[in-house]
């Protein structure tokens, strides 16, 4: 019992659930208003993804008549739920230090996909073309991403293990500790392939060009998207709001994750801004600049540039580098 | 504070187009004059939303032609409510040039309650941006602020 209320506290209020959402809220506003100015574009608040939530509640909820109602409504639950338990697996050094002994890299591998797979089974549900076009596109996508993640966290993981004593150290909190005590992992060159991996892996997981083949608004209008309305949209909105601070988060602990000297709420502040600045890096700026790729180019960049540069730190820190 | 989530609610105004058999005028007016960066509808907090069931204020051009009507009508349905309609162009109000046509089954608002007109063949895009923020305000009204 004595440990259940201090993890619930983390799911529900900080780092996950509330902190997170905020936080998430806050980073798409951001990217928003840095994408108009990149634009020329004077752009919408920072608090516009906050507004446009309100909005989606006060709406009405069509359901197709052709659909199945009950994966149809519980699918965008989902993927929240996954999202906020990941986003307190996430630590924030100086302040959080993770759901710790959970073995939380592989918890993390496993529950990312959540969102993309509610997609999907929502997609699917509407009964209409474009989701399962949206479905395919999706499936293909998430396939070729996930291999240069899985081969980043295990760079990272072979890293410090081999450092405190062989095998693979798959505590994200220890992963972190390591780094703040012997250096961090963006300073080491065996880990820059990696890295780079990861800024390319990013665009891809949330989905925005030149990756947003899945959502393409002009191809297949929203794919799965396309049947959701009201709370129900609202809540893919929450989640992608969500897993942008889980997956930013993620990358934080795993490259850069010093605290500044100070107070738990000053490195809750330091952590939010790498999360912006990991964010403008490998989203925002990548995606005022690009088109969209067709699927297939989609796929074979993944196999093509991440999943060779993330595999190479991982052979090299497999041979000892 | 249902006013309050009125007023909030009202800063997140999605559009939707309906081309009812227009020339394409008013629709590169909209598509395009009315994004670029010149004159920004996102800083209203728009956004052009590819599904009938995500938006909000609905912009509709053209005359309404015979073989439209049906579908125009089918995808109206199908935006949730509260919803605001807006005519953007002379031919949903009156048939424009084509008025008169035998396959012109306009005016609009013989089928659909129109709430704002924005008039112009095609309009200008500070015109269009004027109807958006009317449209957006008949929207708070209706939503209780």
């Amino acid at each position: 019992m004595n440990d259940i209320l201090p993890a619930l506290f983390h799911m529900l209020v900080f780092p996950g659930g509330l902190f997170a959402v905020a936080a998430g809220l806050l980073l798409k506003g951001l990217d928003r208003r840095v994408e108009a100015r990149l634009q020329r574009r004077v752009g919408p608040p920072l608090l516009q993804p906050v507004f446009d939530l309100i909005k989606l509640a006060g709406k009405e909820t069509l359901i197709p008549a052709t659909a199945n109602r009950a994966a149809f409504l519980t699918a965008p639950l989902i993927g929240f739920t996954g999202m906020a338990v990941c986003a307190a697996l996430i630590p924030v050094s100086g302040a959080y230090s993770g759901l710790a002994g959970m073995g939380d890299m592989l918890v993390l591998f496993y529950l990312l996909p959540l969102p993309a797979i509610a997609l999907m089974v929502g997609g699917s549900a509407s009964s209409s073309p474009f989701g399962a076009l949206g479905f395919s596109r999706e499936m293909c996508l998430m396939l070729a991403y996930e291999i240069p993640l899985l081969a980043v966290l295990l760079a990272v993981a072979m890293r410090v293990g081999a450092a405190v004593g062989g095998g693979a150290e798959l505590s994200l909190s220890a992963v972190a500790a390591h780094q703040i005590a012997h250096g961090q992992f963006i300073a080491d060159p065996v880990m820059w392939p990696a890295f780079i991996a990861y800024l390319l892996f990013l665009p891809g997981t949330m989905g925005v060009p030149p990756f947003d083949v899945p959502e393409a608004e002009t191809e297949i209008i929203e794919g799965p998207l396309l049947e959701y309305s009201g709370p129900a949209l609202g809540f893919f909105h929450l989640t992608s709001a969500l897993k942008s601070v889980v997956v930013l988060g993620l990358g934080v602990a795993m490259f850069f994750p010093a605290p500044v000297p100070g107070g738990a709420f000053v490195n809750v502040l330091w952590f939010l801004c790498k999360c912006a600045g990991l964010m403008l890096v490998s989203l925002t700026v990548v995606k005022s600049a690009t088109g969209r790729f067709r699927v297939d180019q989609a796929f074979t960049f993944y196999l093509r540039y991440p999943a060779p540069l993330a595999l190479a730190s991982l052979i090299l820190v497999w041979q000892g580098a | 504070m249902k006013k309050l989530i009125a007023t909030l609610s009202a800063r997140s105004p999605w559009l939707y187009r309906i081309n009812a058999g227009s020339c394409n005028g008013c629709d590169v007016e909209l598509l395009t004059t009315a994004c670029i960066p010149r004159y920004d509808v996102e800083r209203l907090g728009c956004k052009y939303c590819g599904s009938p069931r995500h938006a909000d204020i609905v912009l509709i051009t053209g005359p309404l032609t015979a073989r439209v009507k049906d579908k125009v009508l089918r995808v109206w349905d199908e935006i949730p409510e509260p919803k605001v309609t807006v005519a953007v162009g002379i031919c949903p109000v009156s048939g424009g040039v084509f008025r008169g046509g035998y396959s012109i089954e306009g005016p609009l608002d013989k089928y659909l309650p129109i709430d704002i007109n924005v008039p112009g063949c095609p309009p200008r895009p500070q015109a269009i941006i004027e109807g958006v923020i009317k449209a957006r305000d008949v929207w708070r009204a209706r939503i209780g602020g």
